[in-house]
């Protein structure tokens, strides 16, 4: 008999497999956020495998597990039979949209994306005083929370990119539309198309980006290929930044956050941790960091759809921050920054920036940079 | 499910914990087991206040009542196999005191292991048992299950480490056992008859627990085996050497070549290894303790012994019994996890036992465990979709207690009875003590709303 759904199709072995240890409840940031079993990853193994074994069908009420996973791939690496969680999820959210049962946030996200270039619906970006759809060796690809939301830490990286003095264009960017894979549809292959050929049009051989989903959706979507095919080298900042020396330190007790897609997704652990021991001597590691890292709340969708429980798992981040006694919390991502400065308490005695807006600040406090 | 319930437990601890959705339903249908029955509700209560209040309600209309911690059994004890309410404790989760002075702490029922560790590791202190799901099982479950794990040669289990508990009994009284002392003798035990009842005879809103401080060296040593014997021999031999290892791990050749098949760890291709710790104060201590077992490894016809002499090279001797349950779990796809205890002399029968039963019932047994204490783990890796094969799983392990029977030993070492083992308490326990224990449950339970169904109490 055809499987009903794709997800059984794909993953009726994967969902199997999962041996309901319960092993995910210790390190799922919704469950840590909820203490609702339901939310975990075996919460929702569960309710797929009654789903492929008939007992109940996918429909509305399922809509409050299924679409609330961060995708952070904490289960899935800690989870002794190996299940992929993340992309069980995400499959399952497409069949769950075929059948008309969505969260209306996400509903509305895929419908921002058809009709504007970036997940906010903003309609003028932001050109940073620079000139864009140059020629030049490098693209410095934004991403849509550096553009709209985050635009302090997008001034940094790129005051930063001009003190190395490299040859680089910014291009008319627009939404990577990675993020549609996530939540139930399809990549958007008008942006897609957009981004190849403007990238393609600046004639660079490498594509910087400031942000981590980005990097991730130009190198494992297949839909970007053809930026591989041609040699475009893709790199996110931290990579880039590892190599050079801003000449400036800190005294301050400083720490980092793995994002998830940078790290648990692409494994992108030492270079970020290179570039910032060499600023701040002072660096000490959260209780969980590297491929253990607490999830910021913001992935998978989360924050717009499950605005509480997403700013809940950023509190308990900034929980291990305030434990190690942290001045500043760095990390790579403008969501993470994003969320975990929406969670921050005003009683919390750290700052959080990105990389890149340290590196900045301490260079204009040394004059290296000019205000 | 019925109104006038529904509003009486919401009037009980809120409408923000208590739930019939779906998604909670279908959640607290299953443990680690293979079993599973859906609840009709589920609620999250704060207080012992508020957990006497629904055991009242319960107890009026009937209606039963399942106590839940993480879920992590692996017997079915917390699956509503008569539906009911769930009641999931870990919202309770403070640790209310730590007292170093005393050596003892107090927590509510949903402390997760891990997170008591943590806390006690300030103190450079510990409570020993370390449940293998220790990351995410709480402490209500832990005293409930009576969980141990690989120390419990040496340092017992939960039970052993359990002062007192406040309990609140299935009409609605609250009660206090047990005492803030390290010893006494006052009454009867009741904290005892508590502590791994499965949640059939009270549920337990705080635990008082002695604690444990660390110890700081340890030595680790593994070694290899062609004979089952050979292995069974020396892990009897280690008792007379006076020497108590604080781990002592088994691993059979099904185990060995899984791991080999499916990692890079390249083990030797032997019929058992062993691994053994010793732990202490100093190296120098430890040591002298290891010398002693390595001694006996040898006079056993060891064919290889290595002793780690750094952590990491430690580490590297501990990741084959550490890969073990993972690369087990994704070799079919459905898996049944025994524990099976006998008397430490008689490891090498329950592992030959067990081979016999394999070939007997064509179904893949895997065994590893702590060969210390006489608690082995034999595997069950099977298909679950396939009526044949579940059939052969059910009659491998019925075989499998009758073993651990004839050797004097018992169902369960740390798993506990649950609904998987149920039909075989008489094959355990004589007629007598099964209506002993039946007769405490219908003095504390009359009306049977406690997790029934479990641990065989209804004849």
């Amino acid at each position: 008999m055809e499987a009903k759904y794709d997800f059984i199709k794909k993953y009726r072995e994967q969902v199997l497999q999962c041996s309901r240890c319960g092993f995910c409840q210790a390190v799922c940031p919704v469950f840590g956020a909820t203490l609702r079993p339901a939310y975990n990853a075996r919460g929702k193994m569960l309710v797929l495998k009654e789903v492929m074994d008939g007992k109940i069908d996918l429909n509305d009420e399922l809509i409050d597990t299924l679409f609330q996973c961060t995708t952070c791939a904490n289960c899935f690496k800690n989870c002794p039979s190996g299940v992929n969680v993340p992309e069980i999820i995400k499959q399952v959210r497409k069949d769950m949209v075929h059948i008309g049962s969505c969260h209306p946030a996400f509903t509305g996200m895929n419908d921002v994306l058809k009709k504007y270039t970036n997940i906010y619906a903003e309609d003028e970006a932001e050109d940073f005083g620079r000139k864009k759809n140059q020629t030049a060796e490098y693209v410095f690809f934004i991403g849509c929370v550096g553009a709209y939301r985050e635009e302090e830490s997008t001034q940094a990286t790129l005051e930063l990119l001009d003190f190395t003095k490299i040859d680089y264009t910014l291009i008319d960017e627009v939404c990577c539309s990675g993020v549609l894979e996530d939540i139930g549809f399809t990549i958007n292959a008008a942006h897609v198309q957009t981004n190849i050929d403007r990238i393609l049009s600046t004639g660079a051989g490498t594509v910087i980006t400031g942000c981590p989903y980005c990097y991730r959706t130009f190198i494992n979507r297949p839909q970007y290929k053809p930026l591989l095919d041609k040699g475009i080298k893709i790199l996110h900042i931290s990579q880039f930044l590892k190599d050079f020396d801003f000449g400036v330190t800190t005294d301050k007790r400083v720490t980092y956050h793995d994002p998830c897609d940078l790290g648990r997704h692409c494994e992108i652990y030492d270079e970020p941790r290179q570039t910032i021991t060499k600023i701040a001597p002072n660096f000490v590691e959260m209780p969980h960091s590297r491929v253990d890292a607490l999830c910021c709340g913001a992935g998978g969708g989360v924050r717009g759809a499950f605005a509480k429980n997403s700013i809940a798992m950023a509190r308990r981040r900034l929980v291990e921050a305030e434990e190690i006694g942290a001045e500043i919390v760095l990390t790579e991502c403008n969501s993470c920054v994003h969320n975990l400065a929406n969670a921050k308490l005003r009683k919390q005695p750290f700052q959080i920036y990105t990389t890149t807006q340290l590196i900045r600040k301490l260079m204009k406090e040394k004059g290296s940079l000019k205000n | 499910m019925d109104a006038k319930i529904k509003q009486a437990l919401i009037d009980i601890v809120g409408e923000q914990n208590f739930t019939d959705n779906l998604i909670d339903l279908v959640s607290y249908s299953y443990d680690a087991s293979e079993y599973k029955h859906r609840p009709i509700c589920g609620v999250w209560p704060h207080t012992a206040e508020q957990i006497s209040e629904i055991l009242k309600l319960a107890n009026r209309e009937k209606t039963s009542v399942v106590p839940r911690g993480a879920g992590t059994g692996l017997t079915g004890m917390a699956v509503p196999t008569k539906g009911g309410i769930i009641l999931d404790l870990n919202r309770m989760n403070k640790i209310q005191k730590i007292s170093i002075e005393d050596r003892l702490v107090v927590v509510e029922p949903g402390v997760v292991y891990a997170d008591l560790e943590k806390a006690l590791a300030v103190y450079g202190f510990l409570f020993p048992p370390d449940p293998a799901s220790g990351k995410v099982s709480t402490l209500g479950g832990n005293v409930a299950t009576n969980a141990g794990g690989v120390k419990g040669a040496k340092y017992g289990t939960t039970r052993d480490y359990v002062l007192g508990l406040q309990v609140v009994l299935p009409d609605g009284r609250i009660m206090r056992t047990g005492s803030k002392t390290m010893k006494s003798v006052s009454g009867y035990d009741l904290t005892k008859l508590f502590v791994g009842s499965e949640g059939t005879l009270g549920v337990v809103s705080e635990i008082t627990l002695k604690i444990n401080p660390k110890t700081t060296a340890s030595s680790t040593s593994l070694a290899t085996f062609n004979h089952v014997e050979d292995a069974g021999h020396a892990v009897s031999q280690i008792m007379y050497s006076g020497i108590l290892p604080s781990v002592l791990e088994i691993l059979g050749r099904e185990v060995i070549r899984a791991i080999n098949q499916n990692t890079d760890l390249a083990l030797p291709e032997v019929e058992v290894i062993l691994l053994a710790e010793t732990d202490g104060y100093t190296k120098t201590e430890t040591d002298f303790q290891m010398q002693k077992v390595i001694d006996v490894f040898h006079k056993n016809n060891a064919i290889e012994v290595k002793q780690a002499q750094t952590a990491e090279e430690a580490a590297d001797l501990w990741k084959a019994r550490k890969s073990a349950y993972a690369v087990l779990a994704r070799l079919k796809p459905t898996l049944v996890l025994e524990d099976v205890t006998v008397p430490m002399s008689k490891i090498a029968d329950l592992l030959n036992g067990i081979k016999e039963i394999s070939k007997k019932h064509n179904i893949m047994i895997a065994t590893y465990g702590h060969a210390g204490d006489g608690n082995l783990h034999p595997q069950l890796m099977y298909d679950g979709y396939d009526p044949i094969q579940a059939k052969s799983q059910e009659a491998a392990s019925a075989d499998l207690f009758q073993l651990a029977i004839r050797l004097g030993g018992t169902l369960t070492g740390e798993h506990g009875i649950g609904l998987q083992k149920a039909a075989f308490m008489t094959l355990e326990h004589d007629p007598v003590a099964m209506d002993v224990m039946r007769s405490i449950k219908k003095l504390l339970d009359p009306h049977n709303i406690l997790n029934p169904g479990k641990m065989a109490l209804e004849e």
